[in-house]
C-alpha cells in the first residue's frame, strides 16, 4: 500500500465543502503562487517551522545539543538558527523540541492511518452531511496514495471531497475524480502568461482537465473558485472572463470568487521563506462585493 | 493549491472580524445609539437602576424569622416555620416600583437585594460582615442600621443554634480537618468542601402547575379535608401528620394574605398617582393580587403573577440552593397563553413584556452568601433559576410550543443574566427548534444551556423513575435535572478536589498548601513506585480516603438537616409529601427517589497531570518522579524545560485516546466507590462535574500540578478541558468527554461542557446550519450538557481593562451568565484562557 505525506489534519471544518469535515492537507505542490496561505505545503518532504515566541531560549538549548552542526546560537535573541529547514537532523532535533516551538510540517502516514482519522469525526459527518475533504498542496501530486485512500473511504461510506488546482496529468487523477463525490477546483487566472508569473506554471493544462472533468462527470457536483488577489486578478475584465469560461464550458458548476486573506504570512518566516507579496495588502471589502456582483 | 483554505489561524485579520450581535449592542451603547431599545422603554428603566449597583443586604426577612422562632421554642419544626413565614407575611415591608408589571418582594428595598437566612449561619455575623463590602467575589452593601439589626437583633439568639454548628460539632476529627481550615471554620479547605451550610437545600423545582390549577385556596382544602381523615385515635397521625396538615394551611393562609397586602398597596398608590395609564395597571394589579395566588389562574396575566408570588414566597421560606428553579415554564403557561391568544386578548408582545417584568425581578434578587465560601461558589452574584424549554411530553412526544419560541425570541431581544435559559434537546427535537436556539446562542450571551434528553431520560429511569415521569423533568440548578413529583433529595452534598488527592500522592499525604500536616493517606515514596499502576493505585486510594470523608459528611447532613429545617411551601407542591404528610427535608419519604451528587473538582487537571505523569516518568523517560515533584514544588522556578514537556503531553479534550483512557479510569473509580457504599447512606450519590464557579477557590489550594499549571491557578472546570489545552477542535472536546464517561454506570449524573467559539466561525446561516449539525451530534453521543460562549477574546481582555464600558457584558460562565465585570480577576483570566475555537 502506499504511503502519503500529510501536512496537517483539521478536525470540524466547516469552510471546504457541504457540512462538517475533516482535512487532510497532503504536502507538496507543483504550483508555487505568491499569496498561498499555506507555504508550509509546497516541499514535499519534511520541513521544520520554527516559532520563536514559543521557544524557552537559552535553558533548553535542545535543538542545539541534538544537531550542533546544523543549528547555531543567536545570543542575543536567545534562539537557535537553523541552517537548513529541511535537513534531516534538523529535522530530528526539532521532533524533540520539548516547548513544540519546532514542529515537522510532514508525517508520513499509510492508507489506514489516514482513514483512521478520518473516521474519528463519523459521528459528525451523518448529521450534517460532511466527510473529508483533501487538500494541500496540491492533493493529485500523491495519487497513488489519494487514490487509495479514497476508495477505502467510499467503501466506508464516508464522503469524500477534494481542493486542488487540477495541475496534474489527467490520465494518472482520472479515476480520483471519477471517485470523488465533491469537487473544488481553483481557477486562478485565465491568462497563461499571468498565471505563469503568478504561480509557476502555465494554466492550460488546468482549463483542459476542467473542460475532461464536465465532459466526463457531467453531473459530478463541482464548485470552481478563484482567489482575488490584489495586483493578480482584482480586475473586472479578468474576472468575467474567468465567470464566463466556467459558465460556458462547466454549466453546472457553482462559481465562487474567495477574498484574499493574510493568515499564512506568519508562517512564511516559520519556515524560513520569504514573503514576496507586500505585507499590509488588503482588498476592500466593497470591491470585493462588487466582484461578487459582477460574476453573478 | 489550497489558496484559502487555512490552517493554524492563529492572527485572524482585522478584515475578518465579526462581533456577536451581543458584542454589537455593547458597541451601540458606548456610541451612544439606543435604537435596540424601541418597544422595552418600561424593562430598560427598571433595569437601569439595577445594572452596576452593588446589592444591599435586606434583613427584614432575618428579622422577623427570627422573632418568630423566639417565640415559638419548642414546637414540631415544620409550624414553627409555618408561623414564621405566617409572622413574615404580617409584617414584611410591602414595596411597589413605578413601572414594574409584577408585584411581590422579598423585601423592601429597591434595586438589588439580597435577604437573611440566620438559621444557616446566623452565628457569624458579626465576623462576615467586616469583609462584606470588600471582598472580590459578589461583594454585598449594608447600613449601619442594617448591620446593627444583624449582629444586635438577629445574630445573639442564634448563636449555638445554627445548622452550621451543629454540622462543625457533628463531624469527627479527621473529616473535620479536610472540611475546615485549622483556625477558622468560616474558611473552606476547599478539600472536602461541604455546601450544606450555606443553603438549606439543594437546586429544586416545585410543581408550579398545581398553584396554577388549584389556588392555595386549593392546597389548604387539600390539607382540611386531609386532616378530616386522620385517625382521631392514632398517636403518629396526631403528633406527625396533623402538625404537618396544620403548617400547610397556616402557610396557604400567609401567602394569601401576603397578596392581599401587595393588593392593598397597589389600590393605595393608584389613588395617588397622577398618572393615568399606571393608575390603570396598579388597580389592574390590585385586583389581580386578590385573585392570585388564592385562586385558580383564569389568564396568562394570572399564571404569571401566581407563578411569580409563590416563587418569592419560596424564596422567603427557604435558601433554596441556586434559588428555585422555574421548572417547564413553556409548558404550565402554555394553556393560558394560548387561551389569551386565541381569545385576542394577549399579544405576543405583551406577553414578552410581561416575562420580562419577572425577568427583571429575578435579576433584583440576589442570593446572599454571607460565607467568603458561598460568594466564592457562587461568583457575580449567580443565581439558577433556570427555566427549561422544548423537551417531550409525559407521553415521550415533542413538547416544544409557541412560548418555548417567545423565549427564545425574548433572550435574542433583550439581553438578560436571568434567567437561566435551558433547552431541552431530544433525537427528534424539530429543526426549527434546534435552529432558533442556535440563533439565540450566537447571540453570544451564553443562552440557552443544553440539556439532552437522551442521556437524562434513560438515567432517571435507571434510577427508578417511570417513562412519564423521566420525560417531564425539569432542568434544575446549574446543569441538574428534577422530576418534581418524584425527587425527595434536598440535602446539600460536597465538593471534593481530586487534585489534592494528587498532591497526596506526590507528597505522601501531604498537599503544599497545608505543609506538614498529613492530610490525607501516606501512599509512599512516589520515587519507590515501579510502574504507572502504582502511581494510579495511590492516586485510587488517596480519592477513596476524600470520598470517604466526604460521604461521612453526608451522613451527618442528611441527619441534622431534618432537625433544623422545614419547608411547608415546598411540601405542599409535591405530591409525595402530601401524600404521606411528610415534610420535604424529612429523609425517607416513601415513594420518592433521592438522588444527590458528590462533585468530582478538577477532573481536567487531574486527567492531564496523570497523562503527563504516565508519558513522562514512566514511558518517554524524560523527566524523573523527583523532577516532577521538583518542578512543582518550585512551581516551575528553574525547571522551564520540564514545564514544557508537561504542557505538551498529551492532554483529556482532544480526542487522544491516551489522556481520554486516563480520564474514563479517573471517572470509573469514581463511580465504583459510590456504587459500593452508597446505598448505606439510603440515597443515591451519583458522581458529578458541575463546578459553579468554585474551580477558581479550589485551585488556590492546590500548588503547581504536573500539567504544567501554575500553583494556586484555577482547576479545569466541570468536565471542560483544561483551559487553553483544546487544541483540536470542537469535535475533539465532544469525543474526549464521550470516550471518557462510564455508560455502563448509573451512579453518574450531570457533566458540564464550556465550549468558546469567536462570533466569526458561527457567522451567517451557514454558521448557524454548523452549530445546529453540532448540537445534533452532541445530543446523538448522549452528552448531559454543553453551553457555548461566542465572544471574541479581545472583547474580554478589553472589558478586563475597561470595565466602564462593558458593564452590560454578560458571558457564560458554569452553568449560568454573568455580568464579565462583576467577576474576580482571576475568573476573568480564567474566562479568557478558555480556548478559543476558531475553525467552525
Amino acid at each position: 500500500m502506499p504511503t502519503g505525506t500529510v501536512f496537517n489534519i483539521q478536525h470540524y471544518s466547516v469552510h471546504d465543502g457541504p457540512g462538517i469535515r475533516t482535512i487532510i492537507f497532503l504536502k507538496g505542490c507543483p504550483l508555487s503562487c505568491r499569496w498561498c496561505s499555506n507555504p508550509e505545503s509546497h516541499f514535499p518532504g519534511p520541513e521544520v517551522a520554527f516559532n520563536p515566541d514559543k521557544c524557552i531560549g537559552g535553558e533548553c538549548k535542545m535543538c542545539l545539543k541534538m544537531a550542533p552542526t546544523h543549528v547555531s546560537w543567536d545570543a542575543d535573541a536567545d534562539r537557535p538558527i537553523l541552517a537548513d529547514h529541511r535537513d534531516a537532523a534538523v529535522v530530528r532535533a526539532g521532533s524533540l523540541c520539548p516547548a513544540k516551538a519546532m514542529s515537522i510540517y510532514g508525517q508520513t502516514m499509510s492508507v489506514e492511518d489516514a482513514v483512521r482519522e478520518v473516521e474519528k469525526d463519523e459521528s459528525f459527518y451523518s448529521r450534517s452531511g460532511g466527510g473529508v475533504t483533501f487538500s494541500g498542496g496540491e492533493p493529485l501530486m500523491q495519487a497513488d496514495f489519494l487514490r487509495a485512500v479514497i476508495k477505502e473511504c467510499k467503501h466506508r461510506s464516508i464522503h469524500t471531497a477534494i481542493e486542488t488546482t487540477a495541475f496534474a496529468p489527467w490520465e494518472e487523477v482520472r479515476e480520483i475524480f471519477a471517485d470523488l463525490d465533491y469537487l473544488m477546483v481553483d481557477c486562478k487566472h485565465i491568462d497563461p502568461a499571468k498565471h505563469k508569473a503568478w504561480t509557476g506554471v502555465d494554466n492550460s493544462l488546468v482549463l483542459e482537465n476542467l473542460k475532461h472533468i464536465h465532459a466526463e462527470f457531467p453531473d459530478k457536483p463541482i464548485r470552481v473558485r478563484t482567489p482575488v488577489i490584489p495586483g493578480f486578478n482584482d480586475d473586472a475584465v479578468t474576472l468575467s472572463a474567468i465567470a464566463h469560461f466556467v459558465k460556458t464550458e462547466l454549466p453546472n458548476a457553482e462559481y465562487e470568487l474567495l477574498k484574499y486573506h493574510r493568515f499564512g504570512l506568519n508562517k512564511y518566516s516559520f519556515i524560513g521563506k520569504d514573503y514576496t507579496l507586500e505585507r499590509d495588502l488588503e482588498l476592500d471589502a466593497d470591491r470585493f462585493a462588487a466582484f461578487e456582483a459582477l460574476v453573478k | 493549491m489550497s489558496t484559502q483554505t487555512m490552517q493554524n489561524c492563529e492572527t485572524p485579520d482585522a478584515c475578518c472580524h465579526v462581533m456577536s450581535p451581543h458584542e454589537q449592542k455593547l458597541a451601540d451603547d458606548m456610541a451612544g445609539r439606543k435604537g435596540y431599545r424601541a418597544g422595552r422603554e418600561r424593562i430598560y428603566s427598571i433595569l437601569d437602576g439595577v445594572s452596576g449597583v452593588t446589592p444591599k443586604i435586606d434583613v427584614e426577612r432575618g428579622k422577623y424569622f427570627t422573632e418568630s422562632m423566639k417565640d415559638t421554642e419548642g414546637e414540631m419544626l415544620c409550624l414553627r416555620w409555618a408561623k414564621a413565614l405566617a409572622h413574615i407575611a404580617e409584617n414584611i415591608d410591602i414595596y411597589i416600583d413605578e413601572h414594574n408589571l409584577l408585584v411581590g418582594r422579598a423585601g423592601a428595598k429597591p434595586g438589588r437585594y439580597g435577604i437573611l437566612f440566620p438559621e444557616l449561619d446566623g452565628n457569624i455575623y458579626e465576623a462576615a460582615l467586616k469583609g462584606l463590602k470588600e471582598r472580590t467575589e459578589s461583594p454585598f452593601d449594608y447600613s449601619e442600621e442594617d448591620a446593627r439589626v444583624m449582629v444586635e437583633e438577629i445574630a445573639p439568639y442564634w448563636q449555638g443554634k445554627t445548622f452550621f454548628e451543629d454540622l462543625t460539632k457533628a463531624l469527627p476529627k479527621e473529616t473535620y480537618d479536610l472540611t475546615y481550615d485549622q483556625d477558622d471554620p468560616m474558611i473552606s479547605t476547599y478539600i472536602v468542601n461541604e455546601t450544606a451550610s450555606f443553603r438549606s437545600s439543594i437546586q429544586w423545582v416545585h410543581d408550579y402547575e398545581k398553584i396554577l390549577k388549584v389556588g392555595f385556596k386549593g392546597v389548604k382544602e387539600e390539607a382540611q379535608a386531609m386532616l378530616d381523615k386522620l385517625d382521631p385515635l392514632s398517636p403518629t397521625d396526631n403528633t406527625e401528620k396533623r402538625p404537618f396538615l396544620e403548617a400547610i394551611i397556616i402557610m396557604a393562609d400567609a401567602i394569601v394574605l401576603w397578596a392581599h397586602r401587595y393588593g392593598d398597596k397597589a389600590r393605595e398608590m393608584a389613588a395617588t398617582t397622577t398618572d393615568a395609564s399606571r393608575k390603570e395597571e396598579l388597580l389592574a394589579i390590585a385586583d389581580r393580587c386578590y385573585r392570585v395566588p388564592e385562586f385558580p389562574a383564569t389568564n396568562f396575566r394570572d399564571a404569571v403573577q401566581s407563578q411569580w408570588f409563590t416563587q418569592m414566597f419560596s424564596r422567603i421560606e427557604q435558601k433554596t440552593g441556586t434559588i428555585i428553579s422555574n421548572g417547564r415554564m413553556d409548558q404550565y403557561f402554555y394553556p393560558y397563553f394560548k387561551a389569551d391568544k386565541d381569545a385576542g386578548i394577549l399579544t405576543d408582545e405583551q406577553a414578552m413584556e410581561l416575562l420580562e417584568c419577572m425577568w427583571v425581578g429575578m435579576a433584583e434578587f440576589v442570593d446572599l452568601y454571607i460565607s467568603p465560601t458561598g460568594g466564592a461558589f457562587n461568583e457575580g452574584y449567580a443565581h439558577w433559576e433556570a427555566v427549561t424549554i422544548g423537551g417531550q411530553t409525559p407521553e415521550g412526544l415533542d413538547a416544544t410550543n409557541e412560548l418555548s419560541y417567545l423565549f427564545l425570541r425574548s433572550k435574542q431581544e433583550f439581553p438578560l443574566n436571568y434567567p437561566d435559559l435551558a433547552a431541552r434537546i431530544h433525537s427528534t427535537s424539530p429543526e426549527r427548534f434546534v435552529t432558533e436556539v442556535a440563533k439565540t446562542i450566537k447571540e453570544g450571551t451564553g443562552f440557552p444551556k443544553l440539556i439532552n434528553d437522551e442521556e437524562v431520560v434513560p438515567l432517571l429511569l435507571s434510577k427508578g423513575a417511570q417513562f412519564e415521569e423521566a420525560y417531564d423533568y425539569a432542568v434544575s440548578g446549574c446543569a441538574e435535572c428534577r422530576m418534581p413529583n418524584r425527587d425527595t433529595y434536598t440535602s446539600s452534598c460536597a465538593y471534593v478536589n481530586f487534585a489534592s488527592a494528587l498532591e497526596m500522592v506526590l507528597y505522601n499525604g501531604k498537599t503544599l498548601h497545608t505543609g506538614d500536616h498529613v492530610l490525607g493517606l501516606e501512599t509512599g515514596d512516589p520515587n519507590a513506585f515501579a510502574s504507572f499502576d502504582d502511581f494510579m493505585a495511590a492516586y485510587n486510594k488517596q480519592t477513596d480516603n476524600l470520598l470517604k470523608h466526604a460521604f461521612i459528611q453526608q451522613y451527618h447532613i442528611i441527619r441534622l438537616r431534618a432537625e433544623h429545617f422545614a419547608t411547608p411551601l415546598g411540601s405542599s407542591m409535591h405530591k409525595l409529601c402530601m401524600a404521606n404528610q411528610i415534610d420535604l427535608h424529612q429523609p425517607n419519604i416513601p415513594g420518592g427517589i433521592d438522588l444527590g451528587y458528590f462533585e468530582l473538582m478538577g477532573y481536567g487537571t487531574v486527567v492531564d497531570s496523570l497523562a503527563a505523569i504516565k508519558k513522562l516518568v514512566f514511558e518517554d523517560k524524560v523527566l524523573t518522579m523527583q523532577e516532577v515533584i521538583d518542578a512543582c514544588k518550585d512551581n516551575f522556578e528553574g525547571h522551564a524545560v520540564a514545564r514544557q514537556y508537561m504542557l505538551n503531553a498529551p492532554k483529556y479534550g482532544n480526542n487522544d485516546e491516551y489522556a481520554d483512557e486516563i480520564g474514563k479510569a479517573v471517572d470509573k473509580h469514581a463511580v465504583e466507590f459510590t456504587r459500593a457504599y452508597s446505598d448505606e447512606l439510603g440515597v443515591q450519590l451519583d458522581l458529578r462535574l458541575v463546578p459553579f464557579t468554585s474551580h477558581v477557590p479550589f485551585g488556590k489550594v492546590v500548588g503547581a500540578t504536573p500539567n504544567g499549571r501554575y500553583d494556586s491557578m484555577p482547576l479545569s472546570d466541570g468536565s471542560s478541558p483544561t483551559q487553553g489545552m483544546d487544541v483540536n477542535g470542537p469535535t475533539a472536546i465532544l469525543l474526549s468527554n464521550f470516550k471518557s464517561k462510564n455508560y455502563e454506570y448509573r451512579n453518574r449524573a450531570a457533566r458540564l461542557l464550556n465550549i468558546k467559539f469567536s462570533p466569526n466561525c458561527v457567522a451567517g446561516d451557514a454558521g448557524t446550519k454548523k452549530l445546529v449539525n453540532f448540537i445534533r451530534t452532541w445530543c446523538d453521543l448522549k452528552l448531559w450538557h454543553v453551553q457555548f460562549n461566542v465572544v471574541n477574546r479581545e472583547t474580554l481582555i478589553e472589558a478586563k481593562k475597561h470595565p466602564e464600558n462593558y458593564r452590560g457584558l454578560i458571558v457564560r460562565v458554569a452553568g449560568y451568565s454573568a455580568y464579565f465585570c462583576e467577576l474576580s480577576p482571576d475568573l476573568q483570566d480564567d474566562l479568557i484562557a478558555r480556548t478559543t475555537q476558531e475553525t467552525i
